[in-house]
């Protein structure tokens, strides 16, 4: 029997964030979808509505012309809509049957039969007795399926299956998933990793921002042309004005390996680069391909070996933040919330966790508080952060006021260094606008900056250098004005 | 129709408010319980409540027993403000209390202006010894501070109870599981003729203000802040995490050592097997209910120092098991944390509309 669900004008809003802006889709079964965005574009949210965990503002599901209600995540398991999480909710300590029969309304004999069948099917083979924690991702992965084919459901939606997994893993994941299209089974399968949906899904639906960008067949699409309107397709040409940069070497890395035990995580591969003074070099990439943790073994957040990074002829590869800006490297993370501030303490507070011995912050252990609040009241004033209370808790200052607190924090030791990581993401243009002009201000200085970003308008900005992240690989460092948007698409995707 | 909805921010006012509302909601419930005993329910209250102080020496009583938990929640808020989970004080305050009675007890037969100020380092060192145990297992081999520490606690109840029957019992005690007398060198000296409240409570209240200038006034005190907040902003800050995981255990460890101490050295003058009612484990409720602040963990240990001295009044007069007092001290957290949930959420009355 044929499957239909059809997304309706759906809206979901969050304070200060429309995750979900008026989207509506239509799916119908014997095709593999893919739902295709970068992080925070609205993907998860929508998948997170139509399995009931999430009820939108406004709009309607419809599953086979009959309109659903989903109030819950058990509305969704009634509808014969199943779902695969990204992170998995298995009892680790419980076994795998134990994992299964728990929100089963079946028999015990049932139910062992109904698993035999479905293993046998579709050639899985999970212990059943075993612990969950005993398994590698790809089982998990599986019994979560299993779990879900239990059901017999219409839809199955697949949230980033594939980020724990192993290549063998993937290709047997997809094996599967076609054979359950074939068998009628409507699959919306989510990533940001474009060769899987070439390599799998018919259809393809790219948001970006909330909003829905484009709904197409998989054969009018390549790579390149996905990865554009994933991040943005207006690939404009401004770039600023070419400074003469110096020949003087300011950062060299080299080898740098990270290997990371979280399976969430990506490991860097024998990263290298280097940059001189006044120069700006943007690393481009679809999130996830590593940024994170490029940003933090640059930051010192992640010590790595010593001779790894040379910064003004000094080893610091083994030095942690704090020491590192001893030598004048200042860094700003991409998540300001949670990382870069603590939205809890006053801002004259959040200043006060850059450090710089100079800035006699702290004197022999004792805070030093009308420094740092004549401090704060230079950084406000000349970063134009618009408040005139330095008392006032961080988390009352709009995202681009904070990030110019943040950024002014950064610079006001005049590091010969800075490393940002998404500056600008979520904020209004013309925060936007005032962060740019800064970073520009910082190479005309001579002083070079290392811009981490996915937004790929603001590195053909702002970059005087440009390479691309994928996978945890640093790809050729290539001078911006020989930059394509082609290029890019193409690198981001993993291409050559 | 009530609904509940969420805070945009956590309300200071109920930070502070909800400590009342919890010890409030305790008295209710207890009222409760003792009416379906078959007791009259204000008449155990009072028993429990406020015939135990009602005179010098049960305010004596509230003090001393008050001084303890104070002290060792005043060295846990360290722990707990730094994202530190130490639950085994009570540990560290049996082995403070041995080795500094192992000292006491080398000093038996000595008097000398010297042997209590050795005595009270020695506790203070052997807490910190203890704590630093699972501090440092949990920097270097990432082991839970929170198992570690527990486990810790029956291990140094079983070398107490070791000591005090095989080698360090008194030779002159008939067999009885307990050490010798200290010398009166070696005790706390007692601030009133006829009460036991002694001059430990002076080390509680220095503990309080140190704890005070630390949080509010140092770089380590930023630090604990930022830490308790976000681990991450403190690893990008740069915050030499692991120094500051064993400094916090080694200053609760300290207090905890100091506590023990203050009680064999004070009200018992020997080391027998039961150096303290659970001291270590009831000033964790002592310090949550005095949200971690150096004034607030005063309040909290009297109110719940009070727990103490009502369920042996209420024991004696009215034939109350005793253990209601562990009650209390149980719904006194229960409170706490289920009134906690109005800081992020708030009702609201809203219109029935249709």
């Amino acid at each position: 029997m044929n499957t239909n669900l059809k997304i309706s004008n759906v809206t979901k809003i969050y304070p200060g964030c429309v995750a979900n802006d008026d989207v509506s889709l239509e799916f119908n079964s014997g095709k593999i979808y893919a739902l295709l965005g970068e992080n925070g574009a609205g993907k998860s949210t929508l998948v997170k509505i139509l399995s009931g965990v999430v009820i939108p503002d406004e709009g309607k599901i419809y599953l086979n012309k009959n309109i659903l209600k989903l109030n819950s995540p058990s509305d969704a398991k009634k509808n014969d809509i199943g779902m695969v999480f990204q992170h998995f909710n298995l009892f680790e300590t419980l076994s795998v049957f134990e994992n299964l029969i728990i929100d089963s309304d079946e028999q015990r004999e049932n139910l062992k039969e109904k698993i035999d069948t479905i293993m046998k099917k579709y050639n899985f083979s999970v212990d059943l007795d075993v612990p969950v924690l005993n398994l590698s991702a790809g089982q998990k992965q599986k019994v979560e399926i299993i779990r879900c084919l239990i059901r017999s459901p219409k839809v199955l939606i697949m949230d980033e299956p594939t980020s724990v997994l192993t290549e063998q893993e993937t290709s047997e994941l997809f094996l599967s998933l076609k054979k359950f299209s074939e068998e009628g089974i409507l699959i919306i399968y989510i990533t940001h990793k474009l060769k899987e949906v070439m390599q799998l899904c018919d259809e393809v639906a790219v948001m970006r921002r909330g909003k829905l960008v484009s709904v197409s067949q998989i054969n009018n699409e390549n790579i390149e042309s996905l990865a554009n309107k994933m991040v943005g397709q207006d690939l404009k040409t401004i770039k600023k004005k070419k400074e003469n940069t110096s020949s003087e070497q300011l950062i060299k890395i080299t080898n740098l390996n990270f290997t990371s035990e979280d399976p969430f995580e990506t490991n860097l591969v024998d990263i290298n680069f280097s940059l001189n003074r006044g120069e700006c070099l943007g690393i481009a990439g679809i999130s996830g391909n590593g940024q994170s943790e490029l940003f933090q073994v640059l930051s010192g957040e992640i010590i790595s070996n010593k001779n790894s990074i040379e910064f003004n002829k000094n080893f610091i590869g083994n030095l942690n933040p704090q020491e590192r800006r001893e030598y004048l490297m200042a860094f700003s993370p991409e998540d300001r919330l949670e990382q870069a501030a603590i939205p809890q303490m006053a801002i004259f507070e959040n200043v006060a966790l850059n450090n710089f011995k100079s800035s006699n912050f702290f004197n022999n252990g004792l805070i030093n508080e009308s420094k740092i609040k004549e401090h704060s009241k230079k950084i406000i004033s000349e970063f134009n952060v618009n408040t005139d209370n330095i008392d006032l808790k961080s988390q009352f200052l709009s995202g681009g006021n904070l990030q110019k607190l943040i950024i002014g924090r950064e610079l006001i030791t005049s590091p010969d260094l800075l490393i940002c990581f998404n500056p600008t993401w979520g904020l209004d243009v013309g925060a936007i606008n005032y962060i740019h002009e800064t970073l520009i201000k910082i190479n005309e200085q001579n002083k070079s900056i290392i811009l981490i970003s996915t937004d790929t308008d603001e590195l053909l900005k702002l970059s005087d250098k440009i390479s691309v992240i994928h996978r945890g690989k640093l790809s050729k460092i290539m001078n911006a004005e020989d930059v394509t948007s082609e290029k890019l698409g193409i690198l981001m995707g993993g291409g050559n | 129709m009530i609904k509940i909805v969420k805070r945009d921010q956590p309300s200071k006012a109920i930070f502070f408010f909800t400590p009342v509302l919890a010890i409030f909601l305790t008295l209710i419930a207890g009222g409760i319980i003792f009416y379906i005993l078959g007791f009259k329910p204000f008449e155990a209250l009072k028993f429990f409540f406020i015939v135990p102080i009602a005179d010098k020496y049960g305010f004596s009583e509230l003090l001393l027993k008050a001084t303890p938990l104070c002290l060792i929640a005043i060295g846990l808020s360290f722990c707990f403000k730094s994202n530190n989970w130490n639950i085994g004080a009570e540990g560290q305050l049996t082995f403070g209390a041995i080795v500094s009675g192992g000292v006491a007890l080398l000093f038996y037969d000595q008097e000398g202006f010297y042997i209590l100020p050795i005595v009270i380092l020695a506790g203070a060192i052997g807490g910190m010894i203890y704590a630093s145990i699972p501090a440092i297992l949990k920097t270097y081999f990432n082991t839970n501070e929170i198992l570690v520490s527990l486990m810790l606690v029956y291990v140094s109840k079983l070398i107490l109870d070791y000591l005090v029957v095989g080698p360090w019992s008194n030779p002159e005690g008939f067999n009885f599981p307990e050490t010798r007398q200290f010398s009166d060198s070696a005790r706390l000296p007692l601030l009133f003729e006829g009460l036991r409240i002694h001059a430990g409570i002076f080390l509680a209240l220095a503990a309080v203000v140190i704890s005070w200038f630390v949080f509010y006034k140092t770089y380590l005190g930023f630090q604990m802040k930022v830490s308790g907040f976000s681990l991450k902003t403190a690893k990008y800050a740069g915050y030499k995490g692991k120094k500051m995981i064993i400094l916090v255990f080694l200053i609760s460890g300290a207090c905890a050592g100091l506590a023990g101490v203050g009680e064999i050295t004070g009200p018992i003058g020997q080391l027998h097997r039961e150096v303290s009612p659970d001291y270590g484990f009831t000033a964790i409720i002592v310090a949550f209910l005095g949200r971690l602040h150096p004034v607030g963990i005063i309040f909290a240990s009297l109110v719940v120092a009070i727990t103490y001295l009502g369920a042996e009044t209420a024991q004696i007069f009215m034939q109350i098991p005793k253990y209601t007092g562990q009650v209390f001290q149980g719904m006194i957290l229960f409170f706490l944390l289920a009134s906690d949930y109005l800081l992020f959420f708030k009702f609201k009355l809203i219109g029935s509309k249709k």
